[in-house]
């Protein structure tokens, strides 16, 4: 199988499972007992964090490493956590207004949370990306209102790559709330498709706090983490575990794994990143010369910085992306596409595509390529041509 | 143990002529239902009733299959005993108590008696039933108008006390009705359509017209499940897989635009001629409804419906959608149906499909495409699963 959807998850690497499994029955004790295999567990624990924050760019303090069972966990605990401060605040037990902003491009573990909020009563706001995927700075500043009490935007779309200006949107948030007099809210971003591949310091970038996933990175699943500023009062409580971030016994062979991935991602990043730039470059050029084929958003270019070069949404029209994908499987190639084929009428299958306000032929007949460290020049033409062929012979 | 049935058949008393044609292929087919779940079983008949035995810790599954076996209008688990008094009545306190159980208090009896040589006619029967009953269940009464419960006595060549019936199919055995055709795609009606006809003692096959890569492996999985829950109305059927992607491209790349749907509704409809003529069906089974979509309007069906010679069932012609949900949902399709495969073809159908298709004019449409040989190609090619 030529495998193109590294974005959706990466092949693990063999020799990071088989230590894992190894600390998983050697260092059985649970990290919280007293006893002394309690405690080896317990170090080798606080060994994985400090691995892990030395990982992350800008080398973060390891105490701001909460592990999660994922990225989408990881995005649960801020986002959740605002429903405690405003049914909490008041005494009366009515709801404290308070303002989420996050964006029409979000990954379904913010975007459906978001609208759970909304659904019980928050404020959330919406902001539209632009044309290139891009979210405006200036737009989130703009929706931030004095009981703004988080901001959450992605740092790399899933779907198209697109890389969000992070430090900016930070400059405009703080910006827009000293203008009420108060200081910024919190700001958060789910970094799940940038660790490894674009070189994103949470500080630098005036983060709050960053959803990361190990799955991503050749890691295994069921293993992420939340990097946070300050604890953050979560809605889920238990054992104490993670400083009350995260209750539950630590899966300590996930935090080891996640740790030795998202090193070796890391040290791999000028290389992995020289090879997706010269794979995006060899994509894009044969994308050029599909009759009909494009790539989206209209007119991305090899070399783009505003865009990771992993990822790649492109357009066959004519072809529902959802048949595509299924083609191309047969003819031996794994990509990827949103669920294109929503008879609900409502409920368009391409959200963040659509958002960009694409029309609907190109956004429907949209597949996603991503590429990873082991992707190779002779895949990339693989692909190519078994999308020529099943485009010419399927297109209507 | 063993536990015991008396099952009621309704309309089949009704056939006097072949009766006994009706009541041969009902033994057979619930011998052979019993049989495929490997339940060990004794049938026994007599005129206007029905007797099963199953081993008691199979009952569940027996009366899954009584209850969805058309020609069977209701069963009830019975206790049989000798003709004499004392077991009869000691039968119905047992009857009674389960219900009792339930929290049910105000019941009947009812007697029947076809040995006149029993000690009590069957208006003493009642009476004495309900005599020991009420003195055995503290709380009970009797209540001949609005019963929770009833107590039903009959005296046969042996006795059989039994509570309330429960509901069957009612209907015809299947295979009364001669063969059809399905036409099975993985929505809400087809099912219902199918379901109907078995009732009506239609025995069918089923025919899916897959356009992979276009419909996926799961709408092909879902059309798999939906025939299979059919044969638990049937007992069996047969479910063939028509490829139509060639078909289909040739119609999305020749036909016009607006006629397309109705194209691969004719081509569809040949399909299902010729695939007829081949397995002896009587019959083509559609779950049109009229207006329902821009190709089941009377014209567009008249159009299609030319293309074969069989008669062309449509149960639910008349039916409002709502009440096609009703059935399929109490038949245990609706669920099924309504998975997210949906067909993406949806997607690139005509914005503005034809309406009111003139027959000649369309006729020669059709004509021109020249869809014959990827149609006689796709019947070749179709591939056929039994399910039972």
């Amino acid at each position: 199988m030529t495998y193109l959807d590294w974005a959706s998850t990466a092949p693990p690497a063999a020799g990071i499972l088989g230590e894992a499994a190894a600390v998983a029955s050697e260092l059985y004790g649970n990290p919280s007992s007293r006893h002394g295999l309690g405690a080896s567990a317990k170090a080798r624990l606080e060994e994985a964090r400090r691995r892990l924050a030395s990982a992350i760019p800008g080398s973060p303090e390891p105490s701001g490493i909460v592990f999660t069972s994922g990225g989408s966990e990881a995005d649960s605990i801020p986002l959740l956590a605002l429903l405690r401060s405003a049914l909490g605040a008041r005494r009366d037990g009515s709801i404290k207004r308070l303002r989420l902003v996050t964006t029409e491009i979000e990954h379904a573990a913010v975007y459906e949370q978001a609208h759970l909020l909304k659904s019980l009563g928050l404020d959330v706001v919406f902001v539209r990306p632009e044309a290139d995927g891009r979210i405006d700075p200036e737009k989130v500043g703009a929706a931030v209102d004095k009981d703004t009490a988080l901001v959450a935007v992605m740092a790399v779309n899933n779907e198209t790559g697109a890389v969000q200006e992070l430090k900016a949107i930070a400059g405009a948030i703080a910006r827009a709330s000293s203008a009420y007099g108060r200081g910024p809210p919190r700001f958060h971003s789910d970094a799940v498709q940038a660790l490894g591949k674009v070189e994103l310091d949470p500080i630098a970038s005036g983060l709050s706090s960053m959803a990361l996933s190990a799955h991503k990175v050749r890691g295994p699943r069921g293993a992420g983490a939340l990097w946070t500023s300050a604890p953050i009062e979560s809605l889920a409580l238990g054992g104490g575990q993670e400083r009350s971030m995260r209750p539950g016994t630590e899966s300590l062979q996930g935090a080891w794994a996640f740790a030795a991935a998202a090193e070796a991602a890391n040290s791999g990043f000028a290389g992995n990143m020289a090879k997706a730039r010269g794979l995006e470059a060899r994509l894009l050029a044969g994308i050029g010369t599909i009759p009909g084929a494009l790539a989206l958003p209209l007119g991305r270019q090899p070399g783009d910085p505003r865009y990771s070069p992993f990822i790649l949404s492109l357009a066959f029209p004519g072809l529902s992306g959802e048949v595509l994908a299924r083609a191309l499987s047969d003819l031996g190639v794994a990509v990827s596409t949103g669920s294109a084929c929503s008879s609900n009428a409502k409920k368009p299958g391409r959200r963040v595509l659509a958002a960009m306000s694409l029309p609907e032929d190109l956004t429907l007949s949209a597949i996603r390529v991503s590429t990873g460290s082991l992707s190779t020049e002779a895949e990339v033409d693989l692909f190519l041509e078994a999308a020529s062929r099943a485009y010419r012979k399927l297109k209507t | 143990m063993d536990a015991f049935y008396l099952i009621k058949v309704g309309e089949i008393l009704l056939k006097l002529g072949n009766r006994k044609e009706f009541e041969d292929r009902l033994r057979s087919q619930l011998h052979s239902r019993l049989e495929r779940a490997g339940i060990g079983h004794k049938i026994d008949m007599t005129p206007g009733r029905y007797f099963l035995t199953v081993p008691a810790e199979r009952s569940a599954e027996a009366e899954r299959i009584l209850s969805r076996m058309p020609g069977i209008n209701g069963y009830a688990r019975a206790i049989k005993t000798e003709k004499r008094l004392a077991a009869v009545l000691e039968a119905a306190v047992e009857v009674a108590r389960a219900r009792v159980a339930q929290g049910k208090t105000r019941f009947k009896a009812e007697s029947r008696r076809s040995d006149k040589s029993f000690e009590l006619g069957s208006f003493e029967l009642s009476a004495k039933i309900g005599e020991v009953v009420l003195a055995a269940c503290p709380g009970t009464k009797v209540d001949l108008h609005s019963p929770e419960f009833t107590i039903n006595a009959e005296i046969r060549e042996r006795a059989y006390v039994f509570g309330d019936p429960e509901p069957g199919l009612r209907g015809l055995p299947v295979g009364s009705g001669g063969k059809g055709l399905l036409l099975l795609s993985g929505g809400i009606d087809s099912p219902v359509a199918g379901y109907m006809m078995a009732r009506r003692g239609m025995a069918l096959e089923a025919c899916y017209f897959h356009a992979y890569p276009y419909t996926s492996q799961e709408a092909q999985d879902k059309v798999i499940s939906l025939a299979r829950l059919l044969s638990s109305y049937t007992g069996h059927i047969v479910l063939w897989t028509v490829p139509f992607t060639e078909a289909q491209l040739k119609i999305k790349k020749d036909s016009r635009m607006d006629l397309t749907t109705l194209m691969m509704r004719s081509g569809m409809m040949r399909v299902a001629q010729l695939l007829s003529e081949r397995i002896g069906a009587n019959c083509i089974v559609t779950g049109e409804s009229l207006g329902q979509v821009a190709s089941q309007t009377a014209e567009n069906m008249r159009l299609t419906a030319s293309f074969t010679d069989f008669p062309v069932l449509r149960p639910l012609v008349g039916m409002d959608k709502e009440d096609t949900v009703a059935i399929a949902k109490r038949i245990g399709s609706f669920d099924i149906s309504i998975l997210p495969y949906e067909d993406c073809c949806v997607l690139f159908s005509p914005k503005h499909p034809m309406l009111k298709a003139k027959l000649g004019r369309e006729r020669a449409a059709y004509e021109a495409l020249g869809l014959e040989p990827l149609l006689l190609e796709a019947l070749d090619k179709a591939e056929r699963l039994e399910l039972s």
